[in-house]
């Protein structure tokens, strides 16, 4: 069970920098390989910019989230501007809430995407459900 | 696929179905994601852990199927930077070999925003819903080219 007391706590990725070929390679996984002049990710592939947020709190030992027993819940997301290739962008995460709903733990996780002049890239709100063993 | 032209705000009406998108998942999928997602949790990828930790085997990622309903909107919009809104529950597993469709409606337009917002669904080929209470919202462009 995930302390109530680290709720708030935050996770810093370092600067994320978008290339053609990962934008490609995302786009070949999912099939989504429409092409576009500039070439703009999926919105999805904020998931790919973000992981290192996520990451960290998967692996954070004082969270000990059991992840091998988690689920993807729920997801949210709010678009402000499509990446593209160049765009360098860094993740906050922030562990926003931890409920438990009968053998089920819930923990809520937002990650802020922001560009290297400051401005919003995307947000988003993830709910990962940790089932009982 | 080529770049399509994108959809004008005027096309689109309350009510309209979007075009479906259908998928089948295969193992090579998943890895495939996993390895450009650097989601490699195993889960995803080692049938006999996933067995081990309770589940019928390995699942694909939640974001995958997301991808999709994102991919059938932004197929329908011929425009990415568009998307403005994409949300989702995942309310079932999918798994390799399933084949998955996923579904929009035009549910209502906010004219003076030039928004519009599709209710989305992803079901597999049982019938069973695999993300559910999706919401997609799109902005237009204040003034649209003459094609």
């Amino acid at each position: 069970m995930t302390d109530q007391r680290l709720v708030g706590r935050t996770y810093e990725t370092q600067p994320f920098d978008v290339t053609e070929q990962s934008i490609r390679a995302y786009m070949d996984a999912v099939g989504d390989t429409r092409s576009s002049d500039p070439l703009e990710a999926p919105p999805t592939y904020a998931m790919v910019y973000g992981y290192d947020a996520y990451w960290q709190l998967w692996s954070d030992h004082e969270v000990a989230m059991d992840v091998a027993r988690l689920v993807h819940g729920d997801q949210r997301f709010t678009f402000h501007r499509p990446v593209r290739p160049g765009d360098r962008i860094r993740t906050t995460g922030r562990l926003a809430n931890v409920t438990v709903r009968g053998e089920m733990e819930l923990v809520t996780f937002e990650a802020n995407a922001r560009d290297d002049q400051g401005q919003p890239v995307s947000e988003s709100t993830s709910l990962f459900i940790i089932r009982k063993p | 696929m080529s770049t399509t032209a994108a959809l004008l705000y005027e096309a689109v009406e309350v009510g309209q179905a979007l075009p479906s998108l259908r998928k089948r998942v295969t193992v090579e999928q998943i890895r495939a994601y996993a390895e450009a997602s650097a989601d490699r949790n195993p889960i995803h990828l080692d049938e006999g852990f996933a067995r081990s930790v309770g589940l019928p085997g390995v699942i694909a990622h939640g974001m995958l199927t997301m991808a999709f309903a994102n991919q059938m909107v932004t197929d329908w919009l011929g425009d990415r930077s568009r998307l403005k809104r994409l949300d989702g529950r995942f309310g079932g597993m999918v798994q390799p070999g399933d084949e998955v469709t996923c579904t929009g409606t035009v549910a209502r337009n906010d004219e003076a925003a030039r928004r519009v917002i599709v209710n989305l669904v992803v079901t597999n080929q049982r019938g069973e819903k695999v993300l559910t209470k999706g919401v997609a919202e799109a902005e237009f462009p204040k003034n649209e080219p003459l094609k």
